[in-house]
């Protein structure tokens, strides 16, 4: 009947064991942006900021039961462990088993709802019906009300991905690489315009459902919770400057409400990819890059104040805003009483919230030290660079070298070879450039 | 002389002797609450016996919403579950500071004010205490379909979660017991939620679980397993985010697993 399917029919378990292993080196896994209390007639409900239900043993959290609804797969990806070309072994759901699945781990809290992808089995259309159907019999017959997150396949037809918007709360169409090349290079089956115009399309339904929305209150929703996207990092040669002005625009032009890094794993050996080292993922890169794109989307700050052409990639001993403070120390330090919301945000060491605060306590009161440590200012970073009533904390020289060797911590972690390297470069007669280490 | 008020250790207790502070004592710095069983004797002190009263306690509530806004209220009653024992002072002296702004309602961003600071720190405790019981609890199917799930909080978080549990599970019926506590949370189908306190802890839940819940409980386990990328593994990372504490009552950490 179905020439991809394997014969023997597999138990439930081995199912998911091999969907959710190959469904996990999709990052996002977040289950915020929604607000939605339940109606009483089914199960489930959504809480804006998201909730994680556990954390997997590299950190991760898990707040959605990650799956694809199969592995099979035509297109071959080199990065991809679902590749057309690996030997690995294939099966898929049934709409009904994910059904279940969903709802038997919600009920017993495990999970917070259900992230659905999917390797593409016969055609792209073929599967985002799949995938539309799941959504559908989990929503209407189950009665689910909690969150779904769900892929758009590339080269779906838009119909099939309006029926499925309206059914999910927030779709993802993965951008895979920051350019254009690299895709070509590593995913031939893809190209730019099949991941971006359903990504113009869902923004553009997304801006019309707000009208209707705001004229018919009970309007269907579209997408509530925004789409996403992903990028995988150091699969090809691109710098961290090209990366983040890539999410940028996604930010900008695409109203994305988040971009994923991926660090790269290892998993296919293929002329095209790097070649295999033992210092495993890229993951100091990454966790530098999703720093950046938090002082991009909660600091105000542009791809362009962090990094430059010159300086095209992350200071890997320094996080991107104790970077840029100590190359602007003109600005600093400021006066945490009288300096505005927008200066606070640029303080290392105060964070959106708690400048947010500050400018609150500070209408009914002066400020301290000690009452920027209550408030939860992390004083260690900020002491550099912020004065109380006209005054620093300590006698502090307004010196990059000197806040320099002080913001770093000997005893903090940093992986192997950079370890010893930051260490020789806080040696008294050494002069070397810290952007320059680790690449 | 200071006045300490005396009450017991409860909502409608601390209230209650906020009601009668609030009346003697308005303008008095150093009045405060006090709970059976824990008082530490002072000396130049005077001790009141506060007689509690659901209406006193609503009175509070009122001049609590009315005064002092939103923001306050919600502070105070995820302070008011705090399991410190100063909790009622400070929440008394947030209230008495609270008349001196031109606008009460500004209250809780006063936080240069030590006692203001202190009931806004007791509220963000009792918050995230409460965020991490919605994340980690975890529900057993008992045989008849009952969901059942045991907690052990420090503080006492069952009102802050109630809501969102019958919310989320109209058609369940559920029981939460608060081991800490002696405490249960019921919500039957299709009805409203109640809490009961088993002061002298004679309850006791038969648990012979039905007979799919072993079989959930692998699916969850090896879905957790497969879905850890080995080569990202950070174990301190993990333990930051999921405090060892909460561990003892889910499932996946049961039988000494590791994962």
């Amino acid at each position: 009947m179905d020439c991809f399917r394997i014969q023997k029919e597999k138990t439930l378990y081995e199912k998911l064991s091999i969907l959710s292993d190959a469904a996990k080196y999709d990052v996002a896994c977040t289950s915020s942006g929604t607000q939605r209390r339940g109606d009483g007639t089914g199960i489930g409900n959504c809480e804006k900021a998201g909730i994680c239900h556990s954390f997997t043993p590299d950190g991760r959290c898990v707040s959605l039961l990650k799956i694809l609804f199969t592995n099979e797969c035509i297109f071959d990806c080199k990065y991809c462990i679902n590749r057309a070309s690996n030997d690995v072994e294939r099966t898929s759901f049934t709409p009904d088993e994910v059904c279940r699945l969903t709802i038997e781990f919600y009920r017993r809290n495990y999970i917070e709802g259900l992230f659905l992808s999917s390797g593409i089995m016969k055609s792209p259309d073929y599967t985002m019906r799949l995938i539309y159907e799941t959504l559908y019999r989990l929503r209407s017959q189950y009665r689910f009300q909690g969150y779904i997150h769900v892929k758009a396949i590339p080269g779906a037809s838009q119909d099939l991905i309006r029926m499925t918007g309206f059914l999910a709360d927030r779709m993802s169409i993965n951008l895979e690489l920051p350019t254009a090349e690299s895709l070509h290079l590593l995913a031939p089956h893809k190209s730019r315009k099949n991941i971006l115009s359903p990504m113009r399309y869902v923004q553009k339904k997304r801006e019309e459902n707000t009208h209707e929305l705001a004229l018919y209150r009970h309007a269907p929703q579209f997408v509530p919770a925004g789409q996403s996207t992903q990028m995988i990092i150091g699969a090809t040669p691109e710098s961290d400057y090209q990366i983040i002005r890539v999410a940028e625009s996604l930010y900008q032009k695409f109203e994305l409400k988040r971009v994923f890094y991926s660090a790269f794993v290892h998993v296919n050996e293929d002329s095209a990819l790097p070649a295999r080292t033992d210092l495993g993922p890229p993951l100091l890169r990454e966790h530098r890059l999703y720093q950046a794109d938090w002082l991009l989307r909660y600091y105000h700050f542009s791809a362009e104040e962090l990094l430059s052409e010159e300086r095209p990639n992350f200071n890997l001993v320094l996080d991107p805003k104790c970077d840029w403070a100590l190359r602007h120390l003109e600005y600093f330090p400021v006066e945490v009483n009288r300096a505005d919301y927008q200066m606070l945000l640029r303080v290392p060491g105060i964070g959106y919230t708690s400048a947010r605060r500050i400018v609150r306590a500070r209408r009914t009161g002066t400020l301290d030290f000690t009452d920027l440590k209550k408030m939860g200012v992390v004083l260690k970073r900020a002491l550099y660079f912020v004065t109380c009533k006209g005054k620093m904390m300590y006698p502090i020289r307004m010196d990059e070298d000197y806040i320099l060797r002080n913001l770093l911590d000997p005893r903090e972690k940093l992986p192997g070879r950079l370890g010893e390297i930051t260490y020789r470069q806080l040696s008294l007669f050494d002069d070397m450039k810290i952007g320059e280490v680790g690449r | 002389m200071k006045r300490r008020y005396i009450c017991t250790e409860t909502m409608t207790g601390v209230l209650s002797a906020i009601y009668d502070a609030w009346t003697f004592d308005r303008s008095d710095q150093e009045a405060g609450i006090v709970f059976w069983g824990s008082v530490q004797q002072e000396m130049f002190c005077e001790y009141r016996e506060v007689r509690e009263d659901e209406k006193k306690a609503e009175a509070v509530r009122r001049l609590i919403h009315r005064h002092l806004g939103e923001e306050a209220e919600l502070s105070v009653g995820y302070a008011l579950l705090s399991e410190d024992p100063g909790k009622g002072t400070a929440i008394l002296r947030m209230m008495m500071e609270a008349r001196n702004l031109p606008d009460g309602k500004k209250i809780m961003g006063h936080l240069s004010h030590p006692e203001v600071r202190r009931v806004f720190e007791l509220s963000r405790n009792v918050g995230r205490e409460t965020h991490a019981w919605k994340e980690f609890l975890r529900f057993q199917e008992l045989e008849g379909g009952i969901l059942y799930a045991s907690i052990t909080p420090h503080n006492f978080v069952l009102p802050g979660i109630a809501d969102h549990f019958s919310n989320r599970f109209p058609l369940e019926d559920f029981v939460i017991c608060d081991e800490t506590h002696a405490s249960f949370l019921i919500h039957p189908k299709q009805k409203p939620w109640l809490i009961i306190r088993d002061e002298e802890r004679k309850w006791e839940i038969e648990k012979s679980f039905s007979e799919k819940e072993k079989e959930w409980q692998r699916l969850w386990k090896g879905f957790k397993k497969s879905v850890t990328i080995q080569e990202r593994k950070n174990l301190k990372l993990q333990q930051m985010n999921m405090p060892l504490r909460y561990r003892g009552e889910m499932i996946e950490y049961r039988d000494g697993e590791q994962s």
